[in-house]
């Protein structure tokens, strides 16, 4: 698995480091207040102005590499090619000798320091991603600039956490606390950032992160627009949305771009494997002839496919482009962006992905109005609903996609649009591929990560799958031991819930009962056989991980109302939790 | 370095913090140089990318300026200016949708500059879209414009009557254009401009009070009397007519144009019954000369047309031109009543024979020349007074 960095020894680093306070008088004060949750947040902030800086040099290092080996306008010579192939070759020189770890995009690796080491990202990795990848896309490969930024991101924070010595909890979330900083500062999209780092990389809703994760991306985007200015990547035509009936070229543009995002994938996922398997020596040539191709591509028409692509972009929402080239140009920068991707050449897929679904959207919109003539939509509003339909199809982040194109266009009048267009990529993409191309990735290298992909499939257990109907004796803690001993020495049943006064359940034995009554103690109440501590009571709807906590210490758990905690729903034993658990009427 | 100020300082939040705002403000200056030194060299090749677009396109070479232009915007993508020009580069290409998408993303952000509204206004015109070329036009007259405002609002006045006229648009025209006279500043070869487009938009009387207005500041502007002449002849007026376009005519001998309208004016003037100050016996021959040349003139064009309106003629008696001819010899018996007093009605009727036997053989023969074109706008000028 050379993509993942080698992890270190946990003791070393942050097994017992836990933030280390030594405090001197005149500081004591300050660090009683700032434990380490505040310092943890304030640490964000900081998180995200240095990946902010960080971004900014980066986006400066591309258009640098750019200008100076491409020039502000594609040449028309064979500069087109070799430039591409050169840097090709220089860049996987840098990888194979010195930052191993820089392949690929880095969200996937960004993930697998989250969850398998410990948040470990070795600072080599910014470095190496930071020069690899500005040479790579400066040079004309089809890759974008998001991802490496978010693993800039990610690397500084993790650097500064282990410098820091944070505890092993804490060190842990710096990864995606910084990723959220260096992908919110490349995009100029803190929304979407947040959204998709707890979609892809995070992998699941934490409240507990949210905050320092909004942090780290809302200070990065400040410090991105202090120094690049607050226009968005596009500057985005007018686009309307006038009649629902229009909803159905939208539909269609979802269908398309669902199966166009899964053509996308699986060329990544069908020849990435056995390219990776080759000699290590063909290692060398893998990005330069990758570059070549791209080149050429870019040499014989369609220089467009070179590089992120952003400005193309743009002058596609412009209506540059008539709905032929928007189809050949979606067309080659799959192929182009294949290319440099199961080469190993270190570079994101968002910039393409929008670029692809851009396209896409401005071919399938022009195919529609030379049918629908009467359709209001601007071609302009088909590419941007485009980029958010092949953004939910290919990268499988439905939530990141809407607010993702909210925050690029700045029009809430496109909202339903993209919605239904997202949704319908979305369903298209998942039923034909079950898994997202970062998973499929993750698992080519040999890792298996979680994901809200897998989350949503899964079908969740809750207590009402494992609760058994309500026991048929059903005591109260006022009644006298006698009438509760008449009731229960027919019963088979071992113990019995006691609904208690005012509220809570309990639970006695009938063989307690029965001693009891053999003591002579008839007359007294059996409230005081019981403990004075109710038990805890579980909830139908809550996950049956919930009962494992208790099925173990007790016999039986009382399941409740929530509208009403003294009406018994049922009651969960541990035989009744294994058995779901490993019942063969399990699901998912 | 780390590890030496860990050894040093010790490890308290504080120091962490404020080692860590060192480190934020330190990194603030070195990448606000590196940014300051990037934007200023993408300016610098963006100023050369659009001095060479701009050059394409004022020497007609809008597709290369175009690529010139995006590899400007793309040095600097915040700057107005080249999207301006890109705007006004791609409409010159006829690629009017990109053109327009460009400059409404443009307006979006300054939606009431008057520069982006005029280019907006432009675009639309070229589209021939009346209602967006007017709504544009109308933001960028009372839109914010960064220099010469007044100037450069009249400007985008005088486009949107000049696009109004292309459109046969004249009451839109005129009412634009009485705002614009409205708001002149004492500047004559604007007031010869703004009477000009009046008299286009057919408001002569209005056009001859600017001509005027123009010759009471300047009373030997040959242009402005050639104009006031010009205007007072097509408003009917023709003794006024005649006064401009003879002092146009001394003022400018070789002025053609002035000399054909003063010819015409003097034989309508010649020719007319019913001029005031002329007596019984010259209206009476005024009228015979008319109804003279009526009658050849309707014999004329009956040949043209391959008519033959003698009574064997075989004519048909339904076509247009023999009623014409039965109503002309009926009138002839006529004419001997025009010496008696008592006969007010006379003149007008063999008159009115006159003006339809003009009018008719205009629509069927074309326009005439010498004294029947004179009939003819008599004819004309009197159906326009009795409207």
């Amino acid at each position: 698995m050379s993509e993942m960095p080698v992890p270190p020894s946990p003791e070393t680093n942050v097994a017992d480091s836990g933030f280390h306070f030594r405090p001197r008088r005149m500081f004591a004060a300050f660090d009683e207040v700032f434990d380490e949750d505040r310092f943890f947040l304030i640490l964000s902030v900081f998180i995200g102005i240095f990946s902010g800086l960080a971004v900014v040099c980066f986006r400066l290092a591309i258009d640098w590499t750019h200008l100076a080996l491409l020039g502000p306008l594609p040449p028309h010579n064979w500069r087109l090619f070799v430039v591409p192939a050169a840097a090709g070759l220089v860049v996987a020189i840098l990888v194979l000798h010195l930052f191993p770890t820089i392949r690929g995009s880095g969200v996937n690796q960004t993930k697998a320091a989250l969850y398998i080491f410990n948040g470990y990202i070795p600072f080599r990795t910014a470095i190496g991603k930071f020069l690899c990848a500005a040479l790579a896309i400066g040079a004309g490969h089809s890759l974008g600039p998001e991802d490496p930024s978010l693993q800039i991101g990610a690397s500084l924070a993790s650097a500064l956490g282990r410098q820091l010595k944070l505890s092993r909890e804490k060190l842990r979330l710096m990864a995606p606390v910084g990723a959220a900083a260096g992908l919110a500062a490349a995009f100029n999209a803190p929304i979407s950032a947040v959204l998709f780092v707890i979609e892809e990389v995070i992998g699941r809703w934490s409240a507990g992160i949210l905050g320092s994760v909004v942090l780290s991306a809302v200070a990065s985007v400040v410090v991105e627009r202090w120094f690049l200015g607050s226009e968005p990547l596009f500057s985005i035509p007018i686009t309307t949305f006038k009649r629902p009936a229009e909803l159905l070229a939208y539909v269609v543009l979802g269908i398309v771009g669902g199966v166009a995002a899964v053509v996308f994938a699986k060329i990544i996922a069908f020849f990435r494997p056995p390219l990776k398997a080759l000699p290590r020596w063909t290692q060398y040539l893998q990005p330069a002839v990758a570059g070549l191709l791209i080149g050429l591509i870019g040499y014989f028409g369609a220089p467009q496919v070179m590089g992120a692509g952003y400005d193309f972009i743009d002058q596609a929402m412009h209506g540059q482009y008539a709905w032929r080239l928007f189809a050949v140009l979606a067309a080659l920068k799959i192929v182009a962006t294949s290319l440099s991707f199961v080469s190993g050449t270190p570079g994101g897929m968002f910039a393409p992905t929008l670029f692809v679904g851009a396209m896409l959207g401005g071919a399938v919109g022009g195919i529609e109005r030379i049918f629908f003539p009467h359709l209001t939509a601007s071609n302009g509003t088909y590419v941007l609903v485009g980029m958010g339909v092949l953004f939910a199809g290919f990268l499988r982040a439905p939530m990141t996609s809407v607010f993702m194109v909210l925050e690029v266009s700045g029009n809430y009048q496109i909202i339903v649009p993209v919605m239904v267009a997202n949704v319908f990529a979305y369903v298209v993409s998942r039923s034909l591929q079950p898994v997202p191309i970062f998973d499929l990735l993750t698992r080519q290298d040999g890792l298996v990560l979680p994901s809200l992909e897998e989350e949503r499939e899964e079908a969740i257990l809750r207590v009402e799958d494992a609760m058994l109907p309500p026991p048929a004796i059903i005591l109260s803690a006022a009644d006298y031991i006698d009438a509760a001993a008449r009731r229960v020495e027919d019963s088979t049943e071992p113990s019995f819930p006691v609904r208690l006064q005012p509220s809570g359940w309990s639970i006695v034995t009938r063989e307690l009962i029965l001693r009891r009554m053999k003591e002579g103690k008839g007359e007294h109440s059996l409230g005081s056989l019981i403990s004075a501590q109710p038990l805890p009571s579980l909830f139908p709807d809550l996950p049956l991980d919930a009962a494992l906590r208790f099925v173990q210490t007790y016999p039986m758990i009382p399941v409740v109302n929530r509208a009403n905690p003294q009406k018994l729903e049922g009651v969960i034993s541990s035989q009744s939790v294994f058995a779901k658990y490993g019942g063969p009427g399990r699901q998912g | 370095m780390w590890e030496l100020f860990s050894k040093l300082v010790p490890r308290s939040t504080v120091v962490v913090l404020l080692a860590l705002t060192a480190a934020a403000v330190a990194g603030f200056v070195v990448v606000s140089h590196l940014v300051n030194r990037f934007n200023a060299n993408q300016q610098s090749r963006g100023r050369k990318f659009y001095a060479l677009g701009l050059a394409d396109l004022n020497s007609g070479n809008p597709e290369g300026a175009v690529e010139e232009l995006r590899a400007a915007l793309s040095c600097d993508r915040s700057n107005t200016q080249y999207q301006l020009t890109l705007g006004r580069a791609l409409r010159d290409t006829g690629r009017l949708d990109e053109a327009q998408s460009y400059l409404e993303s443009l307006w979006q952000r300054t939606p009431e500059d008057g520069t982006v509204n005029l280019a907006l206004a432009r675009v639309a015109a070229r589209r021939g879209s009346l209602d967006d070329a007017l709504r544009y036009y109308h933001n960028a007259m009372y839109g914010v414009w960064t220099s010469a405002p007044d100037e450069n609002r009249r400007k985008a006045r005088l486009e949107l009557i000049e696009f109004l006229l292309q459109k046969d648009a004249y009451t839109q025209a005129q009412s634009e254009l009485m705002a614009l006279a409205a708001s002149l500043p004492p500047d004559p070869t604007l007031e010869l401009r703004t009477a000009e487009l009046l008299a286009q938009a057919q408001d002569y009387a209005d056009a001859l009070a600017e001509y005027e207005k123009v010759l009471r500041r300047d009373r030997n502007n040959a242009a402005a009397m050639a104009g006031a002449g010009e205007v007072a002849f097509r408003a009917g007026r023709y003794r006024t007519a005649q006064r401009y376009l003879q002092s146009a005519v001394n003022a400018n001998p070789q002025d053609p144009k002035s000399r054909n309208l003063l010819a015409s004016t003097n034989q309508i003037l010649e020719a007319d019954p019913f001029v005031r100050r002329i007596s019984d016996a010259e209206r009476d021959r005024r009228i015979a000369t008319a109804f003279a040349s009526a009658g050849k003139r309707l014999t004329a064009c009956a040949q043209q047309k391959g008519e033959n309106l003698t009574p064997s003629g075989g004519s048909s008696a339904e076509s247009a031109l023999g009623q014409l001819q039965s109503r002309w010899l009926d009138t002839k018996r006529q004419l001997p009543r025009l010496r008696f007093p008592g006969e007010v009605d006379v003149p007008d009727a063999i008159m009115d024979v006159v003006f339809q036997i003009e009018q008719e053989t205009a629509s069927e023969c074309g326009e005439p020349q010498g004294p029947d074109e004179a009939l003819l706008l008599i004819s004309r000028n009197r159906e326009g007074a009795d409207r």
